[in-house]
């Protein structure tokens, strides 16, 4: 009991700090840009918003986005939540737990959106190429890595092993960092790993076989990962969020045209190789959520016991 | 070469002359040593009461900032009652996940604890016995012991696998190094006199080795052990936190990315609580065996 309150004190005067910090927004002389706060992830899936900026459409709304960066939804849905971010990115199945454990968020438009072509999505499982391991299915019994557990990779991966046949409660899941997985897999660590781009390519360029897309088994047109705010926010601002929507929307409409300007603003953002980022799999950006495919996944994280009963995804869809 | 990041715990002065361990009732002395001299006029109920009451009060205090904090209206998602920790807390730890999470957790700490142990008493001895190879292995260690062990955990993904020897290897990696350069001191301080008499006896090996030299440095190496015992709880946390799929850390982060607040509070008070039970613990063998000890500075002071 030592540490608990010490904890607990600690905490408080933390969030109070970050409470008596308002968003960053400032009054709109005009002509004057609003500054808005978006908290991301930089990885390949949030292109589009890097490009929206490079391309003027967020200041063509009046709108000066700022990019922060967040190691994941754990870290960015507080930021949602106390004000720091006034929008961000995260994948469904975290928001839907989200929403489940009743945080109010709202999603404003679809993220990122499976390359739907069983063998050319952005994530697959993959094993040695000596592997036994032929199909989903065969993953029983054997220990699979994904980057976070019970999440979006666990549970498509076996929505994948129930769709070739398997049994998916009879796989084992281990949690690995993306850039550890190769070393695991070669080691014999593990036996099959959850990974998507820029890792997956370089698997399959290390020889590795790709033995399910996980994504495209779930449904082909899965929105993976969304822009989304709270409700109070949103209800705050409705006009601000308007313009912020469009934007996205242009940038996402942007970024599914024009593939070579994903690879060139990847270049500029990430450290992702210049080989790797010629050769990937790119996501597809439309900016419509599919909604079916997000009752699919729902639906699985209720098979799966990651939630208790059927979310309310009227509330959270936009 | 300095050891005042260890300074502080070690009970002994610097090697002299006289008789030592030499007492001086002003500096040196843990705080431990001091409420176990006091301890004799605190027997009885009224004193285990007051005890009680001492390490209670504080707790309870911080307990009702942080609940009336919590009362008020919108304090937030992040940020659960008492109770409501509390109610997660009798939930998730008085279940299976004891079993799951909680059990194997303790057992790699304890075995990481006991060979940090081990080695770093073992390797201790044997540089604090001879300066040359003290010269030549030292700055190898002050290298190792600057690498933080989080950062070698990909690495020994490789080289010890995923499952409990790269957790243990992890634990062990982080806290070794106040048990052996603690040891290394403590071996180093041993009185000459002493030293020169148990020779003049004929006194050597083994024997020499239990009752001169692990007996004289005992003082520092239990101040290492308690250092490392510290160490140990957070590295095992840190090592779950990695290719894992069960364990208290693991079940730590991983309520925490599944917004389950609450429950992610009850794993950090059982982590405290399993904190302080080990110190408490670790106190009690400690006043065992540096009972000899704490009897001759108390003599030193005249009481």
């Amino acid at each position: 009991m030592r540490l608990s309150p010490a904890l607990a004190v600690a905490a408080s005067a933390a969030l109070l700090a970050t409470a008596a910090c308002s968003p960053s927004e400032e009054g709109t002389n005009e002509g004057e840009l609003t500054t808005v706060t978006a908290g991301v992830i930089p990885i390949v899936d949030v292109a589009p918003i890097y490009l929206g900026v490079d391309q003027g459409f967020f200041s063509d709304r009046g709108i000066d986005l700022e990019l922060e960066s967040g190691s994941g939804g754990a870290a960015i849905v507080p930021g949602v939540i106390s004000g720091e971010f006034d929008f961000a990115f995260s994948n469904v199945v975290s928001l839907i737990v989200a929403r489940e454990q009743g945080l109010p968020l709202t999603a404003l438009t679809n993220g990122v959106t499976s390359a739907g072509e069983q063998g050319a999505d952005f994530g697959g499982v993959f094993v040695l190429d000596d592997s036994d391991v032929n199909g989903a299915a065969d993953l029983e019994g054997l220990t699979v890595a994904a980057n976070n557990l019970n999440n979006i990779g666990d549970t498509t991966v076996r929505q994948s092993v129930r769709a070739d046949g398997g049994d998916p409660t009879a796989v084992d899941f281990v949690e690995l960092p993306f850039p550890d997985m190769p070393a695991a897999l070669e080691t014999g660590q593990i036996d099959a790993v959850w990974a998507v781009e820029p890792f997956a390519s370089t698997i399959r360029e290390a020889g590795h076989r790709e033995i399910a897309s996980n994504f495209v088994d779930t449904h082909p047109d899965l929105s993976v990962a969304a822009y989304f705010t709270g409700e109070d926010r949103l209800a705050q601002d409705p006009e601000l969020f308007a313009d912020i929507t469009a934007a996205l929307e242009e940038s996402l409409a942007y970024a599914e045209d024009n593939p070579d300007e994903v690879r060139r603003i990847l270049g500029t953002y990430t450290e992702i190789d210049e080989q790797v980022i010629e050769q990937m799999v790119l996501p597809r950006f439309p900016a419509q959520i599919n909604d079916e495919s997000v009752q699919t996944l729902a639906d699985l994280m209720v098979t799966d016991g990651l939630i208790d009963s059927e979310p309310d995804l009227d509330a959270l869809l936009p | 070469m300095s050891r005042t990041t260890l300074g502080q715990a070690q009970p002994t002065p610097e090697n002299t002359h006289t008789p030592s361990p030499k007492a001086d009732p002003t500096e040196q002395e843990s705080p431990v040593a001091r409420t176990r001299r006091r301890r004799p006029g605190n027997r009885g109920p009224a004193g285990a009461a007051l005890r009680t009451a001492h390490v209670l009060l504080l707790p309870a205090v911080l307990i009702g900032v942080y609940w009336a904090f919590t009362a008020q209206p919108g304090a937030g998602f992040y940020t659960p009652t008492p109770a409501a920790i509390g109610t997660a807390f009798v939930e998730l730890w008085f279940s299976d996940r004891f079993f799951v999470d909680v059990l194997p957790s303790l057992g790699r700490l304890a075995v990481g604890f006991a060979l940090a142990a081990l080695i770093g008493v073992g390797l201790g001895v044997l540089l604090g016995l001879d300066a040359r190879v003290r010269a030549t292995i030292e700055p190898v260690l002050e290298f190792l012991r600057a690498i933080p062990p989080p950062v070698l955990v990909p690495l020994m993904i490789m080289l010890a696998g995923i499952d409990d020897t790269m957790k243990i290897t992890v634990i062990v990696f982080g806290c070794v190094w106040p048990i052996l350069l603690n040891t290394v001191e403590g071996v180093r301080a041993v009185d000459p006199v002493l030293s020169d008499t148990a020779r003049c006896y004929g006194i050597t090996g083994t024997t020499r080795l239990r009752v001169l030299i692990l007996r004289s440095a005992s003082p520092q190496i239990m101040a290492g052990l308690r250092l490392a015992l510290a160490l140990a709880i957070i590295l095992m946390v840190i090592s779950e936190m990695f290719a894992s799929s069960s364990g208290l850390g693991f079940a730590i982060v991983q309520f925490q990315r599944t917004f389950a607040i609450p429950e992610m509070w009850a794993g950090m008070v059982l982590l405290g609580i399993i904190g302080f039970v080990l110190s408490s613990l670790f106190e009690l063998v400690e006043g065992r065996v540096l009972g000899w000890y704490r009897g001759l500075r108390a003599a030193h002071r005249g009481e």
